[in-house]
């Protein structure tokens, strides 16, 4: 009884925890497929934390905010996208560059708009529904786990599930993962394979978009830099789970954990706040380092 | 494995056509900066409700006097150790983003040594903390060398992986167990005055490490044209395979640019600290490390290119500074800006589009 009392809440929190990762992961899955390192999920979450949060104040209304908050950070990608597809940058840097002016830009503008750096607090905006059904709810451990989040928890599992249903059983999924694969088989059918990596660019600006108004809108606030390196993390999920969605979600819950358990260990365990947010990256390191090893082993033998 | 001398660097490449490229970068680069300054001073009229006043102080300010100047000149020592540091791994292939963690911490153990023998004479003692820090420095980025050589991971993620959970473990340090108890700022205790590097340009806070700097510069110009060394690992860069049938060992020309590129960012660090700040503050090198990787750019990874490019990147931010201080506008002004610079020196098209227009009307 004593365990359950202790790891359910840790497993609520680590589910949670793991939308913004999953989600920005998803859309990043669509970029990785056609071939590129998609670095800039860190600054699109960014963006959208910061105009889904400042819509949703402006026109008071959540959804007005999400659906703005999204279309901005779909713009931003756009602009991204057409830079290192069409300008030929290199998308590594101009993903830099991207995450470089996330940052810049949403503090010019804060201090613009509400003159000041820090975090801003918006007492206007209502919570993000939580979906609670009493009848669910009663199944032992399941219940508990997976009922009692924000809506954003359910509609990042459906995105992911909708996101599989594209890449394996669509045309579109298809010429998405050929172009991955070879550019030039695509383009010798006739088809445009720069084409579905902008599109691909922009769907993970969708899904960054949704990723960011989780972060902020559950807050009520925006905080500078509020995303702190969960795109990065989303990255690197997106390798450990071996680029395929059950993989993804696997691995974000197992960040989603490790974070999870550092809020816990820091109240818990009287450990300094420092250690225990390094925690992430330490696990993610010592993770992508065993994976690369079992992988290396395995093509050996 | 020494340093032997070999053939001249493009040897084969015909005189002329090697002036048209570098004319046509060159161009191409004014080209950028013009577009990057004027997207700047529309930021400005758009941001500013004083605009003249923020244009002025942000083109200016920089240049007002003997203070701002010499600390622009300053600020630009760390991006050419760190913007080396990115152009030795770029040129070879290798990508480290874990500039951050190795900057700080190259400060960090520079400050510990210094501490740890306060007695010791200034040169030696002060040897040794600079050693440190490039020592900590090329570990750590060497890890990631390291684990992609015998494994295959990643390095360009794992080397930022490990530099985050360095700068929260620093931080921790810091405001912990290093932390100076006779005042309350986030900061180690200061290091010995015989420790101190003499500031030569006051009242700013230039330093003799400018010195380091340009000597730096030169060094690793010269390893990559004119070595052994460096000439097998721009053959890494330029094609990893080729040179393994060209019987190159490549795997350690995957470890040795991640050592030189985390030493020198540790050397940053080390710097940083015996120059300007004498003591390790908490985040005091934050944006060292990433603004290094634009500094390489706009340098197109040529070593002494980074002189120049390393003064751009510490003129836009005195130039935001200054702006900031006289004006109405937030310092983070330079990082959009900054950014801008950023996609339009990788936008290859905007090159390419004179390089096609000559070719054109020759």
């Amino acid at each position: 009884m004593n365990d359950n009392t202790f790891a359910i809440p840790l497993v609520h929190n680590a589910v949670g925890i793991m939308t913004p990762f999953l989600l920005a992961a998803t859309g990043g899955l669509f970029t990785e497929l056609t071939g590129m390192l998609n670095i800039a999920l860190e600054g699109l979450m960014l963006i959208g934390a910061f105009f889904s949060v400042v819509f949703a104040a402006a026109t008071g209304s959540l959804l007005m905010g999400i659906l703005l908050g999204i279309l901005a950070t779909m713009a931003v990608a756009l602009m991204f996208g057409v830079i290192s597809l069409y300008l030929k940058a290199n998308i590594f840097i101009s993903g830099l560059a991207t995450n470089l002016l996330a940052s810049g830009l949403t503090v010019v503008l804060a201090f613009q708009l509400f003159g000041n750096k820090g975090v801003i607090r918006f007492e206007n905006i209502q919570k993000l529904p939580v979906l609670s059904i009493p009848a669910l709810q009663k199944i032992p451990v399941l219940g508990d786990l997976l009922i009692g989040h924000n809506i954003l928890v359910y509609v990042s599992w459906a995105v992911l599930f909708i996101a599989a249903v594209v890449i394996y059983r669509t045309p579109f999924g298809l010429r998405l993962r050929g172009t991955g694969m070879g550019k030039d088989t695509i383009a010798s059918l006739g088809l445009n394979p720069t084409g579905y990596q902008l599109k691909a660019i922009i769907i993970s600006g969708f899904t960054c978009g949704l990723a960011g108004a989780g972060l902020t809108l559950n807050l009520s606030a925006f905080v500078p830099n509020i995303t702190s390196g969960r795109g990065w993390i989303a990255l690197v999920a997106i390798y450990l789970g071996n680029k395929n969605p059950l993989g993804i979600l696997i691995a974000c819950f197992v960040f989603g954990f490790a974070e999870s358990f550092s809020n816990y260990a820091q109240g818990a365990m009287n450990m300094p706040a420092e250690i225990i947010l390094a925690f992430p990256y330490i696990i993610t390191v010592a993770a992508m380092i065993g994976y690369s090893i079992w992988r290396h082993y395995r093509a050996q033998a | 494995m020494g340093f032997v001398m070999i053939s001249r660097r493009g040897g084969s490449m015909p005189i002329r056509r090697k002036l048209s490229t570098t004319m046509v970068t060159t161009f191409g680069l004014t080209i950028t900066l013009g577009i990057a300054f004027i997207l700047a001073i529309f930021l400005m009229l758009v941001l500013s409700k004083e605009p003249a006043q923020t244009i002025f102080h942000f083109f200016v300010g920089p240049f007002a006097n003997k203070f701002y100047f010499g600390n622009m000149l300053n600020a630009a020592i760390p991006l050419v150790f760190t913007g080396l540091g990115i152009s030795v791994a770029f040129k070879s292939s290798v990508f480290n983003l874990g500039g951050e963690g190795q900057v700080y911490s190259g400060a960090l153990v520079t400050t510990a040594v210094c501490l740890a023998i306060p007695n010791l004479n200034g040169l030696l003692g002060g040897t040794m903390a600079l050693a440190a820090g490039l020592g900590i420095g090329a570990l750590l980025a060497g890890l990631s060398g390291f684990f992609r050589m015998k494994w295959g991971t990643d390095e360009l993620i794992s080397s930022f992986l490990i530099s985050g959970a360095i700068v929260l473990i620093i931080n921790y340090l810091i405001t912990g167990p290093l932390d100076d108890p006779t005042n309350s700022l986030l900061t180690t205790p200061k290091i010995g005055e015989q420790y101190r590097l003499f500031q030569f340009f006051k009242p700013s806070k230039l330093d003799i490490s400018a010195f380091f700097a340009i000597i730096a510069a030169v060094l690793m110009f010269f390893l990559m044209y004119y070595t052994h060394w460096g000439y097998e690992m721009r053959m890494c860069g330029l094609n990893r395979e080729f040179s393994r049938y060209g019987g190159i060992n490549v795997s350690f020309y995957m470890v040795l640019p991640m050592i030189l590129s985390g030493a020198l960012h540790g050397l940053a660090g080390g710097f940083a600290v015996m120059g300007t700040h004498h003591a390790a503050l908490k985040e005091f090198t934050f944006g060292m490390g990433w603004n290094g990787i634009a500094v390489a750019l706009i340098a197109r990874n040529n070593p002494l290119g980074v002189l120049p490019a390393a003064i751009l990147f510490a003129y836009l931010d005195a130039g935001a500074k200054a702006a900031m201080l006289h004006s109405d506008v937030t310092f983070e002004i330079a990082a959009v800006i900054q950014s801008i610079i950023f996609y339009l020196v990788t936008a290859q098209a905007i090159y390419s589009l004179f390089r096609y227009r000559k070719r054109e009307a020759a």
